[in-house]
Formats: C-alpha cells, structure tokens, sequence
C-alpha cells in the first residue's frame, strides 16, 4: 500500500498541530495559587487527551486539503484467460453475406456476423487481454493486447465500417505474431484468425512464418467464414487439376497450419450458427490458468481525513460544552 | 445563559464543525469544461515520408512528426474527452477504433498512435478530396469531429473536369484540417519491397497530369490530340509532382468550402490552439471538487481557536505596557 498526497505544499500545515500543545481551547479560572493543587493523574490525561484530539483533527483536515491517496495499485492474480490477438480480415469480400451477395433487408454480411460474435465473446471472457490486427492488401495494428474491454469493443465496432481492399495474409500474420515480441507474458497465447477467404502465402514469408509461430509457442484458431460457393478447408477437389495453391488457397493454408506443429483447429463456418459454435468452442478450450495483472485504481482518502476531521470537531465541541462555572 | 456561549471559542468550534458538514452535504459545485470528441484520420500515403521537419536537430518525416504531437496532444486532453484514430489512403479513410476514452484508454491510444505506418497503406493513391468527401459521409451520423492531417498531395493529379464540388460537401458539422509539411518542395523517399530506402521518388517515376477521362481541355487546344490514342495530347509533360510541398491553398479552399477550421501544423501547441479555434469541444457540466474551500474555513476557524488567546495575550501586555508608559 503506497500512500501520496496531490499537493504537498499542503504538508507544511501539519506543524499547525503543535498549536494545541499551548492551548487546549478551554477557558482557564484565575486561581489564586495552583501549586497548592495536588497533582491529580486524571486531570492530566484528559487535558492530554483534548490536545492529543484537538492535534488530530488539525491533522486530518491538512491531510484532507493535501489529497490523500492510496496510489494506483497492481495486483497479481491468478484467472482463467489467455493473451488473445484477434486478426480480422478487413478485404470487400467480407461485406457480402453467407452466400457471396450484398446484404439485403434483414441478412447479415460475414463482417457484421463476425462484429455480433466476437461483442459476445470479449464480453464472456473477462480476464484475457486482448489486442486487435486487421489486414486487406496491407496489415493494419488496431489496438494492443490490453484488458481495456470498452477500447476492445470500440475496435470491434470500426470494423462496421466499409472493408478495404484484397487479402493479404502474411503479412497480417505477421502483424498478429508480432503482438507477442513483448517476452514477459504469461498465460497462453492466441492467435484468432477470422476470415472468408485465404491468399497464397510466398516462400519467403513461409519460412519466417513457420519461425515465428514456433519461437512464440502460439495457439492458432482459424475461424474461416465459407461462403457457399467456395471450396471447403477440408475436402479434396473433385477435379486433381485443381489441387492446387492458386486455385484452392484456403485449401492450401489450412495444410500450411497443419504443418506448423502447433495446437491449431480451423473452423469453417457455413453460417452465423457455425461460428457461434467455433466461438464456444475457444471459449471452453481456452480455460488454462493465467496470471493477470489486476489494476486497483487510485483511492481517494481524503473523504476519510473529513470525515475524521469532523468527528474530531464534534468532540471538541462536546468537550467545549462540558466546560462549567467556578 | 450558560458561560460558554460568551466564549468565541465555542462559535469557532462550532462554525468549524458547520463547515464540515458541508463538505458532505454539498461537496461538488458544476462547472463547464471543455471536452473534446475527435476522429482523427492521418494521412499515410508515401508523401507523408518526406523529411521536412525537424526535431531536436533531426530531420523527421511529417508522419513521425504529426505522431509525436498527437502523441503529446493526447497527454493534454481532458478527461472524458474521446479520440478515434483512423488512416487515409488512397481515396477513403478506414478507422482503427471508435472513440475510446482518453483517461482510461490512454495507452491503448498512444500504442495505435504510435504503430501508425505509411507500410498500412492498402493502395497507393493519394486522393484527398475523395478521402475527406468518403470521411464525411462515414461521418454523418456520429457526433465525433473530423480532424483530418494531410499534406494535401494529391497523386495522381486530380483532372479538373472530374474535380468534387465541395459545396455540395458543405455540412453544419465543425471539423478541423490540420495542413502537414513545409511549403517548400521537398523529395519523397522511396522504398523497396522489404522497407529499405532505396533514395528518392524521381520525375520519371510518377505521373504528372491526370490521363483519367477526358481532359479538360477544348480538344484544339490540346496539341497532337487523338480522341481514341491520345485524348490527352501527345505531348510529353513533365512536372514537380515528384516532390511535395503543403498544398496550403488547395486545402484551404477545401476547408472554406466544408466549413472548416484549417490550420498547419507547427508544433503541439499550435495544434492545440487549432482545436480551440476551431470550437469543437463540448461544454460539458462536470462536478468540480470544492471540498477544500470549507475545509480551509475550518482550518482557519481551528487556528483562531488556538492562536487568538496567544495573540491576546501579547496585545495585553503591550497595551498594559503602554498605559504604564
């Protein structure tokens, strides 16, 4: 517990709660000769008492008018979460709906689908950080991995805007990877892919890809979003000429994340329905204890201090009126 | 009566304890203060790397430069205020976030603002009308305030005849257009494909009038004009656009035409200034805490209490002293 005041001028004040030592704010009777009193134990603790209480209350107010507070703290604890990088495909493709056309009246397209889903899954999961990538033609930082959850949504939510361009994957995984260059991290780590389409991924970034998901010891969850025409992740083409990267690039990169020899699960989602059941799924799997940092913000103090302050003036008061005629 | 209700003390005391019942009775007074709601949308398109600002004894790029005084804007805003970040390419903006709270979300902003990239780009126009009219109308039915940073290049150039009415843009809506680079023309860095800098965009490397359409231009007037092969003319143009200076004018007149506050970015403080000119923040009524004020009344009340017969005392002497005298 780390205690601080916002203006430390105000510190200064408190020698003012010496003045009592001098003056205990009663009214004294002349007396002809004190010596001739006897020295009575009692006596002395209460006038001791009412200087100790009149200090006290001076104390409190100058703490009080100087601010006090407990600093912002941060405390570990243990939860169930996971540093989780959401990498949303932002190419045009996904603006139409699960069946490859432009929304009409009550239709969903696969990005607002994805907006309604993902609002639900960050609200479930309390303790993850989560950050956010996007990626067209070019990769696209969002928001860092952070608890922040009004921030996440708010990433979430731009996503309603109109999508961008194509879809150039690797590099938006690289993006997403690079969320995890920070070492300190405990807790597993997540990459969560949504997308409708794939692209072939070049040689070069083939082997730095394979590189990095292994060095940040990364779990991969790719939520495809299947629009009814395309082909599937997990079935051969009907025709061998097609078997390969050009034509079926989903395909073709769902074997690249199976070859990665990490924890990885695609997800083709057919319909709205689907990726609800995908989002369940992480949202079970995903349960491995994790330490997190809790922020315990600032607390004020000085209702406190006032409040001391006056139940210290209320006594004085008291003791003021206990004061009798000679 | 009883003695203690001659006795100042007791008034003191109590008047004291009065006064700090108030601080829980009525602790806040209301007062208005200015919060802002900025959507703030950089440009990131490759003119935005030309180095013509300097900070310390650095030439920086103007995107670095416009991150740095956002970085500090950010830092100066008041509570409650909110910022959306976005980016503008080719001919539309795309925004990261919506706006997120700048207390609380400080770091979340500051990391985006400080990931901004020119490498974001997803096509390599750089259509700023197009850019500003998209934003706008994105806009329309947020109560965020546009402020838009750019340069105001437009590569390739714009084909008068297919110009946008920005009248017809005009909006009720206050906005701020904060003007990037030095009016001087300066060379656009160029990069190859991995990042590196490979020197300077040259004159053969872009286009120096638009070839979009048709021109402009009475056909004969336009020298070796061939309406299927070269509507344009056969002429070879060569031009400046290869270097970038602030298009100051073009974006003034944009802003007249929007009804927007323009400014050039400077320094911080101009940019903050600019905000303030262009009175787009919000009066909001927020409580301000006014517990000190009777907390000082029963600090000061306490001290009388205890130092007047100090005082009286001394005042006592000295007068006795005089009469003596």
């Amino acid at each position: 517990m780390t205690l601080a005041v916002e203006s430390p001028y105000w510190l200064l004040a408190v020698l003012l709660a010496l003045l009592p030592l001098f003056n205990t704010a009663m009214r004294t009777n002349p007396y002809p000769y004190t010596v001739l009193i006897p020295a009575d134990a009692l006596s002395t603790a209460i006038v001791w008492g009412i200087r100790c209480l009149s200090a006290a209350t001076i104390i409190a107010l100058v703490l009080g008018l100087a601010g006090l507070h407990q600093t912002e703290q941060i405390q570990e604890r243990i939860g169930y979460g996971a540093n989780i990088v959401l990498l949303i495909d932002r190419s045009n493709s996904m603006d139409t709906n699960f069946i490859g056309k432009t929304p009409e009246g009550g239709e969903e397209s696969k990005a607002a689908a994805a907006r309604r889903l993902l609002t639900g899954f960050v609200q479930k999961r309390p303790h993850d950080r989560i950050g956010m990538a996007a990626y067209s033609t070019a990769p696209l930082f969002v928001l860092p991995l952070t608890e922040n959850k009004p921030a996440i949504q708010a990433a979430i939510d731009a996503t309603a805007l109109p999508a961008l361009a194509y879809t150039h994957i690797s590099k938006g995984l690289g993006m997403a990877l690079s969320f995890f260059d920070q070492t300190a991290m405990t807790g597993s780590r997540i990459v969560l892919l949504v997308s409708d389409g794939a692209a072939v991924i070049d040689h070069d970034s083939d082997t730095a890809l394979r590189q990095l998901f292994k060095q940040h010891n990364v779990r991969l969850y790719w939520i495809f979003l299947r629009t009814a025409s395309s082909q599937s992740l997990f079935e051969p083409p009907k025709d061998s000429r097609d078997d390969n990267a050009q034509a079926m690039p989903e395909r073709y990169l769902h074997q690249f994340f199976s070859s990665l020899d990490i924890p990885y699960q695609a997800y083709e989602a057919e319909n709205p329905d689907a990726m609800q059941k995908a989002i369940t799924d992480i949202n079970r799997l995903e349960q491995s204890p994790l330490h997190y940092q809790e922020r315990v913000p600032k607390q004020d103090l000085s209702t406190a201090c006032y409040r001391a302050a006056t139940l210290g003036l209320l006594l004085l008061l008291a003791v003021k009126c206990c004061e009798v005629k000679r | 009566m009883p003695r203690v209700f001659s006795d100042y003390r007791f008034y003191g005391l109590l008047i004291a304890l009065l006064a700090m019942l108030l601080v829980f009775i009525t602790p806040n007074t209301l007062a208005k203060q200015p919060i802002y709601n900025l959507t703030i949308i950089v440009d990131i398109t490759r003119s935005m790397n030309a180095m013509d600002y300097q900070q310390g004894d650095k030439a920086v790029s103007r995107l670095t430069y416009v991150k740095q005084s956002l970085h500090e804007l950010l830092a100066t805003l008041p509570c409650q205020s909110k910022v959306s970040l976005g980016v503008f390419t080719e001919r539309r903006s795309t925004l990261l976030f919506q706006p997120i709270e700048v207390c609380t979300g400080f770091n979340e902003i500051d990391a985006s603002l400080a990931a901004l990239d020119w490498r974001s780009a997803w096509a390599a126009d750089s259509r700023i009308a197009q850019g500003l009219k998209q934003t706008l109308d994105s806009l329309k039915n947020s109560d965020s305030t546009l402020v838009f940073m750019t340069d105001g290049q437009e590569a390739p150039p714009v084909n008068p005849r297919y110009a946008i009415d920005f009248s017809a843009l005009a909006t009720k809506k206050k906005g701020l257009i904060v003007g990037v680079g030095g009016l001087q023309a300066v060379p656009i860095p160029k990069f190859n494909e991995k990042g590196e800098s490979i020197g300077f965009y040259s004159a053969d490397d872009v286009p120096h009038r638009s070839s979009f359409g048709e021109s402009n231009l009475n056909p004969e007037t336009i020298e070796g004009y061939d309406a299927r092969n070269a509507p344009f003319g056969k002429a070879a143009v060569s031009g400046t656009e290869h270097l970038s200076a602030l298009q100051e004018s073009y974006l003034q007149q944009i802003a007249s035409a929007v009804g927007f506050h323009y400014s050039r970015l400077t320094d911080t403080a101009s940019l903050k200034q600019a905000l303030q000119d262009a009175q787009i923040a919000t009066l909001k009524t927020v409580p301000i805490d006014r517990r000190w004020q009777f907390a000082t009344l029963a600090l000061s009340l306490l001290m009388c209490v205890y130092l007047l017969p100090h005082c009286q005392r001394f005042t006592f002497k000295y007068f006795t002293k005089f009469r003596r005298a």
